[in-house]
């Protein structure tokens, strides 16, 4: 496969911007500071649980304008790296419909 | 103390039309879930499944007059009302017409005629709404409407606490029969929540399982949402003596707590506090109780929950237990669960089998009790407790007893 520097650099631009909103929405649901989120810490290490957890995703959701499947999100043991990498799977999904 | 009976008992789910139907079913560990009918494909996120009453037209139960006034929610209690009363062979004449209740559990009214006028609102922007919409989808239609048909003219009244609405209907009416006030009751719980706004709603709390309800089981993914109504004619011994009436079983003991704690998930402490009330209530000793029809809903967290609760009021005993949940079949009807799930309980005492938890496939190290996995079981069964956990943390639970 050739190597496109070019489309290789804006897939990651887009990963920080997608990676950098979500932790922006987790903070603001869960009021903390946004330092504290790691891509390895699961929404339960950040006190967000039950209704809340279910609020973020739904949050997540608006703003992004996609569907979360079930499947993506496991609050117990799932990081909110693999939420990201989720999030956009499913913008994707919506770019390849669109 | 006034003992309570059982005389007559009514049911309409997705496993049957009337209340033997439904009791065939559950012995037989028949599957009432399915694809959703009554809503367009593809309206809904995941799954499109649901146990809906079946092959169901209402014209077979009402004349065109009496079924203007109805909500699918009121239809279904009066069916099954219908069917209790004549089972018991009770006459409303005179005094008894004033010292009988109705009293109702349900969960969230008449979702039909709602979803209904809301799409002509907001979809069609039609301003005209039908004249009868309030009086089908008040909350209280249902006990109206059996206490309209039937000339009771004592209490009658709805109780709604979601899922755990039929078991404190049960409560109430046993309560108002002790004291006095009345000697006979028509209870129960009903519920027609298979529309497109409630089903939206109950995905948006990813709740909701997108293959089948597998309770108590490895792999279970969520709850699946059902419908329909179970009814009961309960009376006094002393009156059902007195009518040479056939009881069924006695309704012993309720027990009821509030988990004052998250409005959504399950404490295994409130949990416990209603049944051990249910068992001190109907002065029986934990080691009485040979089966339990479970809340089981299918979710993770109810069903650990839920566990833990049973062996902190059992300890030892909990071992010696068949635990099963029913909503494995006929779905978690809401408001309606606790009285569909009573046949499951007295079809237990009086038939010595024991319904199974369907679709289970393995077990959970969270889910430790005797769960009677896919096949139903002879045992015989003394006393039976029902239980019943509502979100917003408030459990009801019913205990009954074989016939006296």
């Amino acid at each position: 496969m050739p190597h496109h520097p070019g489309a290789m650099e804006t897939r990651k631009a887009n990963m920080s911007t997608v990676q950098q909103e979500t932790f922006d929405i987790i903070a603001k649901q869960a009021k903390i500071d946004i330092a504290t989120i790691k891509p390895e810490s699961t929404l339960k290490d950040l006190g967000i649980a039950s209704l809340d957890a279910i609020e973020v995703l739904f949050d997540l959701e608006e703003h992004f304008n996609i569907n979360l499947p079930n499947e993506d999100t496991d609050f117990d043991n799932g990081t909110v790296g693999q939420l990201v990498e989720a999030i956009e799977r499913q913008i994707a999904l919506k770019g390849a419909e669109g | 103390m006034r003992r309570i009976v059982i005389t007559g008992m009514g049911a309409i789910c997705a496993l049957g039309h009337d209340a033997p139907s439904v009791w065939k079913a559950m012995t037989e560990g028949r599957s009432g879930i399915g694809p959703i009918h009554h809503i367009q494909p593809g309206q809904l996120r995941n799954g499109g499944i649901a146990a809906e009453v079946a092959g169901y037209d209402p014209a077979n139960f009402f004349d065109d007059a009496r079924r203007s006034l109805l909500d699918p929610f009121s239809e279904y209690a009066l069916i099954a009302a219908r069917e209790a009363i004549q089972q018991s062979g009770i006459r409303f004449e005179g005094e008894a017409a004033s010292r009988t209740a109705v009293v109702i559990g349900t969960g969230a009214g008449g979702e039909t005629t709602r979803d209904d006028l809301y799409e002509r609102l907001y979809g069609e922007h039609q301003g005209r709404f039908h004249p009868l919409g309030i009086v089908r989808m008040m909350m209280n239609a249902p006990a109206s409407q059996v206490s309209m048909v039937h000339g009771i003219t004592g209490p009658s009244f709805v109780v709604a606490s979601a899922c755990a609405s039929s078991n404190h209907a049960f409560a109430q009416a046993a309560m108002m029969i002790r004291s006095g006030m009345v000697d006979a009751a028509v209870v129960g719980g009903t519920e027609a929540c298979i529309t497109l706004g409630t089903l939206r709603a109950w995905e948006a709390m990813r709740v909701l399982a997108p293959d089948t309800c597998r309770p108590f089981s490895q792999g279970r993914r969520g709850l699946v949402l059902g419908e329909g109504a179970a009814m009961y004619v309960i009376e006094t011994l002393e009156s059902a003596r007195e009518r040479g009436a056939e009881i069924i079983c006695e309704l012993v003991g309720t027990g009821m707590s509030s988990d004052a704690g998250d409005i959504a998930a399950p404490s295994d402490i409130g949990a416990a506090a209603a049944m051990n009330m249910a068992l001190r209530d109907g002065g029986l000793s934990p080691d009485e109780v040979g089966y339990i029809n479970a809340h089981g809903t299918g979710t993770v967290a109810n069903d650990s929950t839920e566990t833990r609760a049973i062996h902190r009021v059992f300890g030892e005993h909990a071992r010696e237990l068949w635990v099963s949940s029913t909503k494995s079949m006929h779905g978690h009807a809401l408001g309606a669960g606790g009285a569909l799930e009573l046949i499951a309980a007295i079809g237990a005492i009086h038939d010595g089998i024991v319904p199974p938890t369907l679709n289970y496939l393995g077990p959970d190290p969270a889910c430790d009790l005797d769960y009677v996995p896919n096949e139903a079981r002879e045992r015989k069964v003394d006393v039976a407790i029902s239980n019943s956990f509502a979100f917003g943390g408030l459990n009801a639970v019913v205990a009954i007893r074989r016939a006296p």
